[in-house]
């Protein structure tokens, strides 16, 4: 039976009364479908569980293989979850959102110029003093009284619920750094390709307009008339929350993602530390909250921040959105002030109905609270989620200290139809939904988007996310109701200059590299241990041995059972060296620059979690070759990405990063040849490591299946044909490293790299392969030498490109000088 | 009486700073009772960019960055200051304490301004221990000078000036626990003592000009930056007391800024950029009688 049908017949269903106080989103309480969904149901009506139980499923992947992750506080990122079905509106019923929120947002500017101004509203007692000043969001060193900002708020992001009655209804303002805009964003890109029908048939409005209508606030914001103001989006790092989300909206918006590390004040100005220079930044979408945002005001030991920040923003130098100050809207004491302070401030009645609040500072608010303390929702003015606790000791903590807390009606919020469960039990149950809407300064009022960021609730908790899809009044409306839509460019408009996004790019290219190769080394190992695993003592079980002790040497070993060492090494990212580990640093290090890759990048992932949990499920030799194999696809499919990148120097700092591992990794492959340990055992040894650097088919076109050290050494160190060998890698990053804008032909690396190029092309094979006893002491010292060359020139590079300076310190935070006698 | 002031502090680096930011509330406060002339703070090395603004609390501050490299910072406030005793209105030390409470009272004229020293802040939460200490002093209906006065007294006996008990970091229950502290603790704890029973109250942060012993000469820069508090009693009137020497302000008494606590309020503070693995601070305070 097709899902929307059994949902409607469902809820027809008197048994399921329990939910009947909640506002269906889809079908009318006379089991009608409700207009939007009467629009989509000649499309809708066809999609059966299958269909959807197979979309559920695509939406996984294609979320996984874009990287969308949401971490909570302290623990590891999670999976973006989307619910196939979208919250439908029609435009009638969005309207109410869309005038009221455009009002909130003109009365939550003038909130914020008052309360860092003239305070009319604490002053003639139209807010309470207490239920603004405990909140820590009111930020004293943004209300000086030289400072007046007349329009201090550029975008706001607003959470609403329906009650029972379908009235849209204020759950709460985020004003800070409102996330969720990335999210909304990757949503609507993932449901429009699985449900690309209905998508059609629905005539929504597509999103692209307003994120060129934010775009363009971010522009206009700066102060000052400049000809092209530059804008970057601080965020706090890779760690954080919404980490993608700020990374999607930065790469949408097409600014640059930057970390206070890359900024610096100087006069009161900020700037962007680019490749030696300093670039002026004029406005800083902020992702990082205020008391970290500058160590000298703020937070003295906050790293995320910029030091004298809040200085150059009261010289009004730079513009910061939201401002430092804005995180005083989203105390919920506000919402119960909202129709007074409505009147006050614009002069105008609330349009918008917030849910009923009592701020506890206040006498007669706190009698009726303590009467009424099971039905009601207790909060902090802090934010976080409802207290839980007996009403005794609810009373208990609000009487300590009244002012700290609200209390809030506890609404039904309306619900949706969501997919549970899997293929074959799956169905559409109602769940609680709330929508995070947003807004943007667009010319001189705001703009509300025609869409959102939907929540599916669960005891409180958002479970999934929705895509919320604001349909068209009448066909040919423009999107977003904007006409003239200019494109904004999804493409990098910064070259990676930063030093620290050049570290980034390095460390990819390494990691890649570097799992790579270990990943050739596995499989060619593998071959080994299928035919010489129970047979230790012959020339096949000894030449296994040796190239084992190749991976020991990198990883260390965790288990004499080859199978188990194997799975080990490609699935524990805690084991040192593992393929796990470097594939997690790939990951680390490409979401630190998430916004100079197309999201092609994050395949790799895909492929590799996918080749992973396989071999999780069942485990045995044949699937850990399978599993390996399918991984070095995914990670070779990052050469697919780079290829098409703009060669800036990020690029070239991907390939210098890449070469000097793969000298790396060539030269311990090599460490095998300085043993000997017969004939027989060798030759086994010469093929798999001509396998593991991936030159065996070169080799045998050029020397038969003549397999000797010395032929295998030229290949391998000296062939400048060759991809694999260390000649072509030192050759290659030779190249890139000139590419980047601070090497002048005589740095230290680019040094470095000349005296490695000549000692390699100045070797002798013939010398290397001599024989000292049961060793190969010339080849030893010319790979121990190679090896720390490429050390110290990987220090180098790092201090000579990726230096950023020290980190902020506070005055007398360093450890006291011992007096001088 | 007239005051020449001198404030300085210098920072002394093993190793190269490249970048130092700062703020310095050193500016005394103009107030009906103080008169501040030619006062100025100066920084080496030269600043390259330095500013001056009044913060929240009306204070006066000087921002300052220095990038050239240094290994010294040295930040002096100096400048002549008139004082005489503040007048406090009498009709309002005889109102009863509980009659100027900002939260209890919010129609009072000036309360909503109150309001801010009221509520516990970063260095003076409410600490059950300092509203069960102060208890003893604010009884039902006492009047506001006389309580506070008696809540002076005892803990000016109760407690040891030490500058050893406890350090910059010092937390109210720790004071409360060693029974001991410099100025600052003991105006924190009288913040702490003051707040939890509802009073606004201030942190106050300056100069106490010394006497030398009978018959001793003055000795320079022997002085200190001290820290006192002040207590609301209505509009814009407060009284200004020193838990550390027992007394009410008086015409010794160089008023700097006041705030919260002292986190609002430092003499200095600032953030460096530097590879440098010590430091040393000195600080010398002189207040001459002129």
């Amino acid at each position: 039976m097709p899902v929307l049908k059994e949902y409607v017949a469902a809820l027809s269903q008197p048994t399921l009364g329990t939910e009947a106080t909640r506002y269906d989103e889809v079908v009318a309480p006379d089991g009608v479908l409700r207009p939007p969904w009467k629009r989509l149901a000649a499309v809708a009506s066809g999609i059966g569980a299958g269909e959807l139980s197979r979309v559920d499923e695509q939406i996984v992947r294609f979320l996984a293989d874009d990287g969308v992750t949401y971490s909570r506080p302290g623990e590891r990122p999670t999976a973006w979850r989307l619910d196939p079905v979208p919250l439908v509106v029609d435009a009638g019923s969005w309207r109410e959102v869309e005038v009221g929120l455009a009002q909130r947002a003109e009365l939550l500017n003038a909130l914020l110029v008052d309360l860092y101004g003239e305070r009319t509203l604490l002053r003639d007692g139209i807010v309470p003093a207490a239920a603004v000043l405990a909140h820590p969001g009111f930020t004293r060193i943004m209300a000086y009284g030289s400072r007046n900002d007349p329009r201090p708020l550029v975008t706001t992001a607003t959470d609403l619920g329906r009650d029972a009655t379908g009235a849209w209804r204020v759950l709460g303002d985020r004003a800070q750094a409102p996330s969720g805009l990335g999210y909304a964003l990757e949503n609507r890109k993932v449901l429009s390709r699985v449900l690309p029908e209905l998508y059609r048939e629905a005539d929504l409005h597509r999103m692209a307009p307003y994120l060129w209508a934010f775009r363009s606030a971010l522009l206009q914001s700066a102060h000052g008339e400049l000809p092209d103001p530059r804008v970057v989006v601080l965020t706090p790092g890779t760690h954080s929350e919404t980490a993608y989300d700020q990374a999607a909206l930065a790469s949408n918006l097409g600014f640059p993602l930057v970390q206070g590390s890359d900024l610096t004040v100087r006069d009161g100005w900020v700037l962007m530390k680019a490749l030696g220079r300093l670039e002026r930044v004029d406005v800083i979408l902020r992702r990082v909250d205020a008391a970290w945002s500058d160590p000298l005001e703020l937070r003295g030991d906050s790293q995320l921040g910029v030091a004298g920040l809040a200085e150059a923003v009261r010289r009004s130098r730079v513009r910061v959105v939201n401002g430092l100050g804005a995180g005083v809207l989203e105390n919920p004491a506000l919402l119960a002030y909202a129709p007074a302070v409505c009147e006050h401030l614009l002069g105008e009645s609330l349009r918008l109905p917030t849910v009923p609040t009592w701020w506890c500072g206040d006498p007669d608010a706190l009698a009726h609270v303590l009467d009424r303390l099971d039905s009601l929702a207790v909060r902090s003015i802090e934010g976080g989620p409802p207290l839980d606790g007996r009403p005794e000791i609810l009373r208990r903590r609000i009487l300590a200290a009244p002012h700290r807390f609200v209390a809030q009606e506890r609404l039904p919020l309306s619900q949706a139809p969501t997919w549970t469960g899997g293929r074959t039990t799956g169905q559409a149950a109602p769940r609680p939904v709330s929508v995070r809407a947003f807004t943007v300064r667009y010319g001189s009022s705001y703009r509300t988007l025609l869409g959102g960021l939907g929540n599916v609730l669960q005891d409180g908790r958002t479970v999934a996310s929705k895509d919320v899809w604001v349909l068209k009044a009448e066909t040919g409306e423009p999107d977003q109701g904007l006409a003239e839509v200019m494109p904004v460019s999804s493409g990098r408009s910064l070259p990676a200059t930063v030093p620290r996004v050049l570290e980034d790019m390095f460390w990819v290219g390494r990691y890649a590299e570097r799992a790579e190769d270990l990943l050739r080394l596995l499989l060619a190992a593998h071959v080994l241990v299928e035919d010489y695993r129970s047979r230790p003592r012959t020339s096949g079980g000894l030449s296994l041995e040796v190239i084992t002790g190749l991976i020991g040497r990198l990883s260390g070993r965790a288990s004499d059972d080859y199978d188990e060492e194997f799975r080990s090494l490609l699935l524990d990212p805690e084991r040192p060296g593992s393929v796990a580990q470097s594939l997690e640093a790939l990951r680390d290090a490409l979401s630190g620059v998430r916004d100079q890759w197309s999201s092609d990048v994050w395949r790799i992932f895909g492929v590799v979690d996918r080749a992973q949990s396989t071999l999780v499920g069942s485990p045995g030799s044949h699937q850990m070759a399978e599993s390996a194999g399918r991984m070095l696809t995914g990670v070779l499919s990052l050469a697919g990405v780079t290829a098409n990148m703009i060669r800036d120097p990020g690029w070239h700092m991907i390939s210098v990063g890449r070469y000097l591992e793969r000298g790396q990794q060539v030269r311990h492959l090599l460490v095998a040849l300085t043993e000997r340990h017969g004939l027989d055992v060798d030759r086994e040894v010469l093929a798999a490591v001509l396998a593991a650097a991936e030159s065996s088919v070169t080799h045998r076109r050029r020397y038969r299946d003549y397999v000797r050290p010395a032929g295998v050494l030229d290949l391998l160190l000296k062939d400048p044909e060759n991809p694999r060998s260390l000649g072509f890698s030192v050759a290659r990053a030779t190249e890139h490293l000139a590419a980047l804008p601070a090497s002048t032909g005589s740095t230290r690396p680019e040094r470095l790299l000349a005296a490695l190029t000549t000692e390699v092309e100045e070797t002798d094979v013939a010398v290397l392969v001599a024989i000292g006893g049961a060793d190969r002491p010339n080849l030893r010292s010319f790979l121990d030498t190679a090896g720390a060359q490429l050390d110290r020139l990987a220090e180098a590079v790092a201090d000579l490109h990726f230096a950023t300076g020290p980190a902020p310190r506070r005055f007398g935070s360093l450890p006291t000088l011992e007096p001088v006698p | 009486m007239r005051y020449r002031v001198e404030h300085r502090t210098t920072y002394t680096y093993d190793d190269d700073v490249t970048d130092s930011l700062g703020i310095a509330y050193l500016v005394p406060r103009q107030l009906p009772w103080q008169q501040v002339t030619d006062y100025r703070v100066a920084v080496t090395p030269t600043p390259g960019d330095t500013a001056s603004d009044e913060d929240f609390y009306g204070n006066h501050l000087t921002y300052f960055q220095v990038i050239e490299p240094h290994r010294e910072l040295a930040i002096v406030g100096s400048g002549e200051v008139d004082v005489v005793a503040p007048l406090v209105d009498a009709r309002r030390l005889d109102q009863p304490w509980d009659a100027v409470l900002p939260l209890r009272q919010p129609g009072l004229p000036g309360a909503w301004l109150a309001t801010d020293l009221v509520l516990p802040s970063p260095a003076v939460p409410t600490y059950p221990g300092a509203k069960e200490y102060a208890a003893h002093s604010l009884l039902p209906g006492r009047p506001v000078g006389e309580a506070v006065t008696d809540l002076m007294h005892r803990i000016h006996a109760d407690f040891e000036y030490d500058a050893t008990a406890t350090t910059v970091t010092s937390t109210v229950p720790e004071i409360l626990a060693k029974r001991a502290g410099v100025c600052q603790d003991f105006a924190h704890f009288t913040l702490s003592c003051l707040r939890s029973h509802g009073l606004a109250a201030r942190y106050v942060s300056g100069y106490l000009a010394t006497e030398p012993p009978p018959g001793k000469e003055r000795v320079v820069g022997a002085d200190a930056s001290h820290a006192w508090a002040a207590v609301w009693l209505g509009d814009e009137e407060w009284l200004a007391f020193d838990p550390t020497n027992d007394q009410w302000q008086n015409d010794r008494y160089v008023t700097v800024a006041w705030g919260r606590d002292y986190g609002d309020v430092p003499p200095v503070k600032g953030v460096i950029f530097t590879e440098a693995r010590h430091s040393k601070l000195d600080v010398s305070v002189d207040v001459a009688p002129l």
